[in-house]
């Protein structure tokens, strides 16, 4: 079919007609088989791993509906559907997860099929959003727009979706598996606690050349990922990602969940031992069909709208006189705004973690005015982050003063990126039905007692993970300071790790002593930031002062008897 | 099921809990049925638990939920409350979001 590049959606990949049967016929499958469910055909037992496959978990309070968001890149018209999900089947929240997924909590298993349906009208779904299967592949939040940027990830992102997308081999491997992408030498996909990372650059000629790295993750065992073997050309991406997939599949455990996941393997094998099987199927499989051509690429990347890049040439300079003359303006675009490759623009982060609030929950009219402003200032493109924030991707300099106003009328003006006050959160045991702590009021507690913005910037850049559980949604190991709930008896417990970081500095937090109870870990953790900034020497930042001085100095803040 | 779930003293009481299938709302087990209100549920000594929830999933309105399990409940506490955080974050709502507590109705399911 011919693609008519006016009207292509900006940023994200345009469905044809063959993605739009195909869509429509799996809801109408799912709907045929719910309603086998509710008339008693199904057992539970039959029907969950069919509801599985749509995204429909059963979490604590309801049905958990998992919305896919293909690297996080969202039209407007898309985030207007989510704002309309919220209202009509939900209770007008929906939540940002570190996954670049939205999740709603309180849905009907009656409704699903309408809401499938809605999702299909706007081009989504939740397919693979849950499972032993590929899962939504994730990439840099400022993708196509970063000023570092070496090769925009979102091409190579699809192509890894449309191989991934209901593979027949790969529907039931051991255990989930997670694929990021990113095209910037700074990583800002945390590519080595993936099961795959791929760090992309130009190569020889121009052509893409890719870092792989494989069995890195989280949870139970956390564990950095290895660099399987730089510079693979282009043309080998999906042959050999589905090699690693397929040793993966024939090799890893399946009679022990916790041990199931490739980080597994590839430490039990070894590195080189998994490397040597990786390249043996390499060697045997038919790279012709797997081939990615020049010209397939380029096909991929014809269906991505463009946004046509045009500002004046005294934008900065409008913009410096606005920064000039409103300090809380300028407060906000030091710490939520990213540098463009076009000089006249810039990429705004909006916070979804104001003072005091839920990080990733946004009400349906907070969605409705997302969309709006990104229909105004923004080409209709939106990113999701895998820190539960939101980012308007190509912003025009001399336009960011009248957004940033339209942000704070929303409660969407929270000037806290990189910030104390950016803390990352699973759902936790407010509705989690693997939880054993809450997490969600350690973060609001957090961020209440931090909310002064001069307190923020002078405590420099901090990340604070917190996950109800080992599985460690939340990323509690890659945080700089990691917060994990523990169950001792029915009543929650927290344990603290320091140093971790998921960037080019990648590291795993270490615990520092026992568990600490609900009511005295928030006054804990400010002992601890309180004492870093006693520690701390001239432009250093939390992180930083950690590294040079260790545990020992925090442990004692920490513990110290109030 | 989760271990947890079942973590119960010999003595003292419970109730009995499940989702519902249609819209996956939290129920607990009544004389007559299954209601959203806690404080509606039949109490029953933990050492009929067990006999009460296979007795539960032989009748037909057994199809209408799914994962029928028992509550410790504490016995220091006003009123119908679990022992656990988890199981009173099940009963009372999310403790983020206050106005989402089950409405306190007369109707039983
Ligand atoms: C809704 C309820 C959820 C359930 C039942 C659930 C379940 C799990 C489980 C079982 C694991 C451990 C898997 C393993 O390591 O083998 C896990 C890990 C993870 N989940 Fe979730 N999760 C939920 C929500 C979320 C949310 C809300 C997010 C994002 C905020 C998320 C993102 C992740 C991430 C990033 C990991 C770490 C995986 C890794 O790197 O190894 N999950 N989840
Ligand atoms: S870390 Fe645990 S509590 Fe948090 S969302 Fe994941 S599974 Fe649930």
């Amino acid at each position: 079919m011919s693609t008519n590049t006016a009207t292509l959606p900006v940023g994200r990949y345009a469905y044809d007609q063959i993605d739009r049967t195909f869509l429509s016929q799996r809801v109408a499958q799912f709907r045929e088989q719910v309603n086998r469910r509710i008339a008693g055909h199904l057992t539970e037992d039959e029907f969950k791993p069919l509801r599985l496959m749509n995204g429909l978990y059963l979490q604590l309070h309801a049905y958990m509906l998992r919305v896919a968001i293909p690297y996080g890149m969202l039209g407007a018209d898309q985030m207007r559907a989510l704002a309309h999900i919220a209202r009509t089947y939900d209770r007008d929240y929906g939540h940002f997860t570190t996954r670049q997924n939205m999740q709603f909590n309180w849905i009907r298993l009656e409704d699903t099929p309408d809401i499938l349906e809605r999702l299909a009208d706007v081009d989504m779904h939740a397919i693979q959003t849950s499972g032993n299967c590929i899962r939504n592949v994730t990439c840099d939040e400022f993708a196509g727009a970063a000023a570092d940027e070496l090769l925009d990830p979102r091409i190579h992102a699809e192509i890894l979706r449309q191989w991934s997308t209901l593979h027949p081999e790969f529907a039931f491997l051991p255990r989930k598996f997670k694929i990021a992408i990113s095209g910037s030498p700074q990583d800002r996909v945390a590519a080595r606690f993936h099961d795959i990372g791929l760090v992309a650059r130009p190569g020889p000629q121009g052509r893409p050349v890719f870092d792989v790295f494989v069995g890195g993750g989280l949870g139970r065992t956390p564990i950095i990922g290895v660099l399987l073997r730089d510079n693979l050309p282009e043309e080998d991406l999906v042959a050999y990602l589905e090699a690693i997939v397929r040793v993966y599949n024939a090799y890893g455990r399946r009679d022990n969940m916790y041990k199931a996941r490739i980080k597994i393997l590839v430490q039990a094998l070894g590195v080189e031992t998994f490397r040597e099987k990786v390249d043996a199927e390499f060697a045997l499989m038919n790279r012709a069909d797997y081939r990615l051509e020049p010209d397939i690429v380029a096909g991929i990347r014809a269906r991505f709208g463009i946004p046509a890049l045009d500002a004046p040439a005294d934008a900065a300079d409008t913009l410096a006189a606005g920064r000039k003359a409103d300090p809380a303006f300028d407060r906000w675009v030091r710490t939520n705004t990213h540098p463009h490759r076009h000089p006249g623009f810039t990429s705004v982060v909006i916070s979804i973690k104001p003072d005091g609030g839920i990080p990733g929950d946004v009400t349906a009219d907070q969605m409705d005015v997302i969309a709006d402003l990104a229909d105004g200032w923004s080409f209709g493109e939106i990113r999701v982050t895998h820190m539960q924030n939101v980012v308007l991707g190509h912003v025009r300099k001399d336009r960011l003063h009248e957004l940033w106003r339209r942000l704070v009328a929303a409660g969407l003006g929270t000037p806290n990126i990189g910030l104390v006050g950016d803390i990352i959160a699973c759902p936790g045991l407010d509705y989690c039905s693997l939880a054993n702590a809450r997490s969600i009021p350690i973060a609001q507690k957090l961020s209440a007692r931090f909310a002064s913005p001069e307190l923020q910037e002078r405590i420099g850049r901090l990340h604070i993970n917190i996950s109800g559980c080992i599985n460690a949604c939340g990323h509690h190991h890659a945080g700089h300071i990691g917060i994990l709930g523990v169950d001792k008896r029915g009543e929650e417990f927290f344990q603290l790790t320091l140093g971790g970081s998921a960037g080019n500095d990648v590291a795993i937090g270490q615990i520092i002593g026992p568990a600490l109870p609900e009511d005295e870990t928030v006054d804990a953790i400010a002992r601890l930031i309180d004492a870093y900034l006693v520690l701390r020497t001239e432009g250093e930042q939390f992180i930083d002062t950690y590294r040079r001085l260790g545990a020992a100095s925090f442990k004692d803040a920490v513990y110290a008897s109030a | 099921m989760d271990v947890r779930n079942n973590r119960r003293d010999l003595t003292g009481t419970s109730v009995i809990t499940a989702n519902r299938l249609l819209d996956g709302r939290i129920v607990w087990l009544t004389g007559t049925g299954w209601s959203e209100t806690v404080s509606h549920a039949r109490i029953i000594d933990n050492a009929d638990v067990e006999a009460t929830i296979k007795q539960i999933r032989a009748t037909p309105d057994a199809r209408r939920v799914i994962g029928i399990y028992g509550v410790q409940l504490d016995p220091t506490a006003a009123g119908v409350t679990p022992l656990t955080v988890r199981e009173r974050i099940r009963a009372f709502g999310p403790s983020v979001h206050p106005e989402f507590a089950p409405v306190e109705t007369s109707d039983v399911h």
